[in-house]
This record gives structure tokens, C-alpha cells and sequence, in this order.
């Protein structure tokens, strides 16, 4: 049987495969799916310090093997999510992250020291790219001077890893991803999602209230594969891919371009057990390929 | 809620892009209740890349019915399944209706909202007295009147936009005379978003309990996407995959 499991340097997982944060819930609801330790780790919703109802509807919006989100970052706050991850943590050794969300930089810090402080989480997310929050999509992983001055008032007031999750929707992502690490990011991940913009034609609006939203889904994973070779090329903390993501076969061409973990996030929408599924094929594919374990190929992309 | 390959045993269409699937969901149709909905897969390709909503016709186990209309991509191509063919089920999803035992229950149907209604009223007519108002634009978007009628209902009434069955207009047209005369304990109503709006204008002068079904663009149907969410007349935004699709229908914030 091949070996899944992954070193990210700080620690190691038992599989490369990790629930993406706002597409696994507050990991309860896939109980009834599959075993949830069979993941290297399962990502809280984004959660900020007081509960967010998010966005006014429409909140989705399919498009070709992709879909829109203007979600807003709904959720029930600070103290809720600490009562479910009890909850998950009774039913589950699997490792919880916590992604960490802010509407300013001192409401980051408070809410990473919060989780920082509880012995069921593993690490955190901080997610300073989600593209929903304020309207044209500007977030802090949109400057790099931001971003390091960010992480780095987090680092300090923070125990546990600190996974800095990256845009897409920047100029030089690579710039921002070596700002959070020289800031003191124990891993990157990258990248959440693409801003698109969708349009009624009938009522010539767009379809989101708040005109931008996020895409998601296998359409993204080619931009997104890029993105993760860029900044593993120039980063030396773990990266972790994510993007697209639907298949093992899809997961071993993140490791090929230097990701030392992934993320699977819209996929779970359609398929509530789409990681069991994909950890199969994971093994199949090394299996097939003769691979005893995926270090053996991260970063080996020929060129 | 289990996530079932589902096994098409019967595919019917019955004209105006109706269509009715049987399927063998052995797991599904032994939990079902009226009011549930199921999450269906209809293509195994990414587009579309999100299962379809839809709400449970009738239960008869292992069996499932589906009842839809084949108006987008997703539902099309649900529409051009068949007997031997077969799809991913997710479900039973949501809340659902409460039994109201010894109550007098009034449904309210608008179109394609017979849907669940029609569950409830399959499951429950033998029990309590049940009285159906059931409206469509014509003839054609009611085809489902044959089975309707061999429901044990107590009363059956019919409303059409064009006259072609029943009386002519929109069933709100008619609602009060109906409520007044058979003052129902309940309304359980599921129909076009501008019918429940009327529907809670109209109800509010009565003293019942209206629950209405509701229906939403869904990214995953068990709670944690997030995408389906409805306001509140409070604000507070809902999401109608668990916490409804059934909630009170006054307490919902419709479109003026």
C-alpha cells in the first residue's frame, strides 16, 4: 500500500489531501459520509470574531464546470465555531484548522489568538484573500506590505503553524507569498478564488449584488496550477495547492509542481465523499506509477 | 441522509417538458418524508458541475418519484434519462412537514409546487381531512390531475390563467372564499416565489398555521455551502436547504 503521508517540515500529515476552508462546513455535516481521518487535515468555514450573516442572494452562480460565490463569509462567530470544533474534535482525531478571518488587522490577530489558545486546533489559516468581504474584491493578500505587516502582528501572538492563504487575483503573487513567508508564514496556500464577474441579460445587471464574485471548480485548476509552480519556485516553506481540484490524478500534478499538500474545496459540493474517492485514486496512481511516497516526486516537474 | 446510486426504473414525460422519473433508492425512499428533497447528479462530467434540487413526489419503498420541468442545462439532461440508467441521489435533505394530526390541513399548490404537497397528501389523506388548491398557467402545466384525483381528498380546486381547467385565474384569486368556507387549521403552500408573496398577504386576517416550501438555487444541500440562503422578515438570512426548505410563511421577507 503506498505511503500518503506528507511532511510539511513543522508536521506531518497523514495524506496530502485537506478539506478546504467554507466547502466541508464545520466538518459534522461529512460524518456521514466517510471517515474524516482519513485527511491530512479538515479547514473550518472562515470565521471572524462576531457571527456574519454575509451576503444578500443570489449567492451562486454556475458557469462552466466552475461556480461563483459571493458568499460574504457568512457564520456564527467566534464562540460557536469554538463549541463545534469540541464537537468534531469528540468524534474525530483528524487535524482541525482553523481559518482565520478579519474585517481589520486587530480583528485577525484576535481571532488567531482565540483559536491559538485551544488545544483541539492543529494550526491556522489565515485568510486574508477572500474576495467577497469588501465589494471589488479587495482583500489584504492584495499587497504585499499589507500581508507581511499582517502576518507578522499574528506570528507574534500566536503557538500554533500559521498557513497564510494567498490571491490569485494580484499581479505578482509571488511577491505576496515571499512577504508572508519572510513575515514568518510556516506555509502558504494558495490560491482561493478567481474574481469573475456574471451578467443577466435580461435585467442587464449582474447577477451578484455585489457585482464581482469568487470562481471555483475545475475550470480554475490550470490558472491555479500555474499560480502554485510560480510561488513553489521561489518559496522555501511548504505550499499547499489548491485549485480545481477533482481526481488524484489532479493532485499529483500539484506535487509535481512542488506542492507539498493540496486542498479540495468545490468538488465536495457535488460529491459529499469526493475525498475518499480521491485518496483511492491518489493510491492508484502511485501504485501505478511505482511512487512509495509523493516526496518522491514533488518538485519534479521537467522542464 | 445517505449519497445512493439511484436506479431508473420508469421514465415518463407527460408534455409540456413535464417529466416523471421512478427510481430504486432503497436507502432514500425508507427515510423520505413529505416535504424532503433529494440532491441529484446529472451528469457525470463537470458541466453542469452542481447537483439538481428537487423535491420528492412520492415515496413507495425501495422507490422514489420525481416530478420536474425540463427548463435549464441540468434539468434537461435529466429529462433525456431512462429506464437502466442510473444517477447520484443525495438525500432525503431538509426539514419537513409537520404531521398535524387531527388538524384540518389546506394545500396550496402553484404549478410544479405540487411537489411536495402531493407527498404530504399521498402519506396523510387518510388521516385527517385535506382539501388541495392546485393552479397552474393552463391545461398542460397541471398533468398531474389524474393522480391528484385519486387522492382521498375532501375538496379539490382547480385554477387556470387561460380557463382551460377548472376556474379561470391565478388559485390567489379564489383563496379567501375557499379559507373562509373550509377554515383549515393549516396552509401548507409550495408554489412560484410571487404566489407565496400574495399567499401571505392574503392569509394574514386568519388565525391558522401557514407553512410554506420553498425553493433556492443550492451549491450542496446539506448545510454547507451556504448559497441558498432566504432573508427574514427579522434580516437575519436563512438557508433553505436545513434549515427549511419548510418554514412559516410569514416569516420570510418576500419581494413586494
Amino acid at each position: 500500500m503506498a505511503d500518503l503521508s506528507v511532511d510539511l517540515g513543522f508536521r506531518t500529515l497523514k495524506s496530502p489531501l485537506i478539506a478546504a476552508s467554507g466547502t466541508f462546513g464545520y466538518g459534522e455535516e461529512f460524518l456521514p459520509f466517510f471517515d474524516l481521518d482519513i485527511l491530512g487535515g479538515v479547514i473550518m468555514k472562515g470565521i471572524f470574531r462576531e457571527p456574519r450573516p454575509g451576503n444578500p442572494p443570489p449567492r451562486l452562480h454556475e458557469t462552466p464546470a466552475g461556480l461563483l460565490n459571493s458568499i460574504g463569509l457568512a457564520g456564527p462567530g467566534s464562540e460557536k465555531l469554538q463549541e463545534s470544533i469540541r464537537r468534531l474534535r469528540a468524534r474525530t482525531p483528524v487535524p482541525i484548522i482553523v481559518n482565520v478571518c478579519g474585517e481589520d488587522d486587530d480583528e485577525f490577530v484576535a481571532v488567531a489568538e482565540t483559536f491559538s489558545a485551544m488545544a483541539e486546533v492543529a494550526m491556522l489559516e489565515l485568510n486574508i484573500s477572500c474576495p467577497n468581504v469588501r465589494q471589488g474584491g479587495a482583500c489584504p493578500a492584495q499587497d504585499a506590505g499589507h500581508t507581511a505587516r499582517l502576518v507578522g502582528r499574528v506570528k507574534e501572538r500566536i503557538r500554533k503553524p500559521l498557513i497564510v492563504k494567498l490571491s490569485p487575483n494580484v499581479g505578482d503573487i509571488v511577491g505576496v507569498a515571499l512577504a508572508a513567508q519572510d513575515a514568518g508564514a510556516d506555509a502558504l496556500s494558495l490560491v482561493n478564488t478567481f474574481l469573475g464577474l456574471a451578467v443577466d441579460i435580461d435585467a442587464r445587471r449582474p447577477v451578484f449584488p455585489n457585482i464581482y464574485a469568487g470562481l471555483s471548480g475545475p475550470a480554475i485548476k490550470p490558472l491555479a496550477l500555474r499560480l502554485v509552480r510560480e510561488v513553489c519556485r521561489k518559496a522555501y516553506v511548504p505550499v499547499i495547492g489548491i485549485g480545481g481540484i477533482s481526481s488524484g490524478r489532479d493532485v499529483l500534478e500539484y506535487i509535481l509542481v512542488g506542492a507539498a499538500a493540496v486542498q479540495i474545496g468545490t468538488i465536495n459540493f457535488r460529491e459529499p465523499a469526493a475525498a475518499l474517492r480521491i485518496t483511492h485514486e491518489i493510491e492508484a496512481e502511485m501504485e501505478r506509477l511505482k511512487i512509495g511516497n509523493l516526496s518522491e516526486i514533488r518538485g519534479q516537474l521537467q522542464t | 441522509m445517505l449519497d445512493e446510486r439511484g436506479l431508473i426504473e420508469d421514465a415518463r414525460s407527460l408534455g409540456g417538458n413535464y417529466h416523471l422519473l421512478k427510481i430504486a433508492a432503497p436507502g432514500i425512499a425508507a427515510a423520505a418524508k413529505p416535504g424532503h428533497f433529494v440532491m441529484v447528479r446529472v451528469s457525470a462530467a463537470y458541466d453542469p458541475l452542481l447537483r439538481r434540487p428537487l423535491g420528492i413526489l412520492e415515496c413507495r419503498p425501495p422507490y422514489i418519484g420525481l416530478y420536474f420541468q425540463a427548463l435549464g442545462r441540468g434539468t434537461s439532461m435529466l429529462a433525456a434519462l431512462g429506464p437502466g440508467d442510473s444517477l447520484d441521489i443525495l438525500g432525503p435533505l431538509g426539514n419537513s412537514f409537520p404531521e398535524f394530526p387531527g388538524k384540518k390541513v389546506l394545500l396550496i399548490a402553484g404549478g410544479r409546487g405540487i411537489v411536495p404537497l402531493y407527498h404530504y397528501a399521498q402519506v396523510c389523506a387518510e388521516r385527517r381531512p385535506l382539501f388541495l388548491i392546485y393552479g397552474g398557467r393552463g391545461k398542460a402545466d397541471l398533468p398531474l390531475l389524474d393522480r391528484i384525483k385519486a387522492l382521498r381528498l375532501q375538496g379539490l380546486f382547480i385554477f387556470s390563467e387561460d380557463g382551460s381547467l377548472g376556474q379561470k385565474g391565478l388559485l390567489t384569486s379564489g383563496l379567501e372564499k375557499i379559507v373562509r368556507e373550509e377554515r383549515p387549521d393549516v396552509t401548507l403552500s409550495c408554489g412560484p416565489e410571487p404566489m407565496l408573496a400574495a399567499l401571505a398577504g392574503l392569509l394574514k386576517p386568519f388565525p391558522m398555521q401557514n407553512l410554506a416550501s420553498l425553493e433556492a438555487i443550492m451549491g450542496c444541500g446539506f448545510g454547507v455551502c451556504h448559497g441558498c440562503a432566504v432573508r427574514t422578515v427579522t434580516g437575519a438570512l436563512r438557508k433553505v436547504c436545513d434549515e427549511g426548505p419548510v418554514f412559516p410563511l410569514e416569516e420570510i421577507q418576500w419581494p413586494t
